[in-house]
């Protein structure tokens, strides 16, 4: 590494950092979470970038070496649809085979009497999670993988053998691409490891999110049960891939459990019960959390300022940011903000107004970081990402 | 973390090593380390499938 570069990562570390424990860095960190635009500007087209993971690892080098970014998700087009497909996973729109090879992944949430779990199976899940989950729910999930009791099938065996050394190639792939970031581009890896919480984990990918409501009102203490009893696999899970030095955070991707997706009530008795302990408990250990608040969760702030300060990073989607800064802003670092279709439709001109608007609400004493609301797809501007990144380096000096 | 949710069986582990050293009649050998390569490999089937349900 050149003495230009390792210069470059020390001061971008030090800043990144620095903005993430709420505090004054030389300026504002960009960290844009820039998912299938690196495609569009490393020229790969979404399928490229999404089943060739290697592509993928390019165009995000790319995109690092020539944008002042400050740091990046080694790889935010995360689902590599070799592996799903070497699984043969049933719930994704795999680009170039079930959508055009320009349009992104796509998660296909199944119909409520084609969920992955059945109402009465909580018992099961509960009982041993990790054993339905290879039992029951992966069968249901994979065009391949065979149920107990059924006659199993050269599909069935491959399935496994491909998927479980798929998987380790790919996740053994990440260390050499955060140090290429590192070596090659100056860029700090953004994030390691990942958190969903256990009544997100529900809808998403077992009951799914019709189902979950509706258990919500006929079963409530039963939903309560699977959560807590995904808790402790959920911790481990997210700790299993932190960063050893401590130093960025585990990425928390939040989905339906807020309101109005579900009721305060069923928020506050058992959303929030079940994923308050798991935060502290890593918070515990030395690792920060980034809250990825995708959608707007701003009823929900004042349950989120009940965690230890520093413990998070809250990234704002479609919540209100100004009023994010309110009410948590004194305890976490803020990201996020800038909207995704302003990104995408609007000028440069008015992306540079907004991203003003919003340093100068939340970024006054530091502890802000620039990012648009959501992951940035393909349908961003090129000139509207290098607006947001030039005029935060010109406009955010402290 | 709070007490009722604790596991029948611990995080990381898919089949105990509890529940695999019963079908050994004896050990000879070094239990500690069978147990910690068992360990080892179980923790591999389980991250794959809790990585299926939350990564993929």
């Amino acid at each position: 590494m050149s003495k230009e570069i390792e210069k470059l990562y020390a001061d971008r570390l030090k800043r990144y950092l620095t903005a993430m424990q709420n505090e004054k860095p030389d300026m504002i960190p960009i960290r844009p979470f820039v998912a299938e635009f690196t495609a569009k500007y490393a020229g790969f087209n979404c399928q490229q970038v999404t089943h060739d993971y290697e592509k993928a690892f390019e165009a995000a080098c790319k995109c690092a070496a020539d944008f002042d970014w400050d740091a990046v998700v080694a790889n935010m087009v995360y689902v590599w649809t070799g592996l799903t497909e070497a699984i043969g996973t049933k719930y994704y729109g795999v680009p170039g085979i079930d959508v055009g090879p320009d349009t992104g992944f796509q998660y296909r949430e199944p119909s409520e009497e084609n969920a992955f779990m059945k109402p009465d199976e909580y018992d099961a899940l509960i009982d041993d999670p990790t054993a339905f989950l290879f039992n029951v729910w992966l069968p249901r999930v994979s065009k391949d993988v065979r149920a107990q009791g059924e006659i199993t099938s050269y599909r069935n065996n491959l399935s496994f053998l491909k998927g479980g050394m798929a998987m380790l190639k790919y996740f053994y792939g990440f260390g050499p691409q955060i140090q290429r970031l590192k070596e090659q581009c100056g860029t700090v890896s953004a994030i390691a490891g990942i958190l969903k919480a256990p009544l997100d984990i529900i809808a998403d990918k077992l009951r799914g999110y019709l189902g979950l409501v509706n258990d919500l009102l006929t079963q409530p203490e039963k939903v309560l049960a699977a959560c807590e009893t995904l808790m402790p696999h959920l911790t481990y899970m997210a700790l299993s891939g932190a960063d050893p030095e401590k130093n960025v955070p585990i990425g928390f991707w939040m989905h339906r459990g807020c309101v109005p997706f579900v009721n305060m009530e069923h928020f506050e008795k058992i959303y929030w019960p079940t994923l308050k302990p798991i935060i502290e408990e890593i918070w515990s250990k030395g690792h920060q959390v980034l809250f990825y608040a995708e959608g707007d969760w701003n009823p929900h702030l004042d349950k989120f300022a009940e965690l230890p300060e520093k413990s998070i990073v809250y990234h704002v989607d479609r919540g209100d940011i100004f009023e994010t800064h309110e009410k948590i802003g004194h305890k976490f670092c803020l990201s996020g903000g800038i909207p995704n279709y302003l990104l995408s439709l609007g000028t440069a001109d008015e992306v540079r107004g907004y991203c003003k608007k919003v340093i100068d609400g939340v970024a006054g004493n530091g502890g802000y970081i620039m990012d648009a609301s959501a992951i940035i797809q393909n349908d961003a501007k090129i000139e509207n990402i290098k607006a947001m990144t030039d005029f935060t380096r010109e406009y955010g000096g402290y | 973390m709070v007490e009722k949710s604790k596991p029948k069986i611990k995080p990381g582990v898919c089949i105990p090593w509890e529940a695999k050293v019963k079908e050994i009649e004896k050990i000879p050998g070094d239990e500690k380390l069978l147990q910690q390569i068992w360990e080892d490999n179980e923790a591999l089937a389980y991250m794959y499938i809790w990585h299926c349900l939350l990564s993929f």
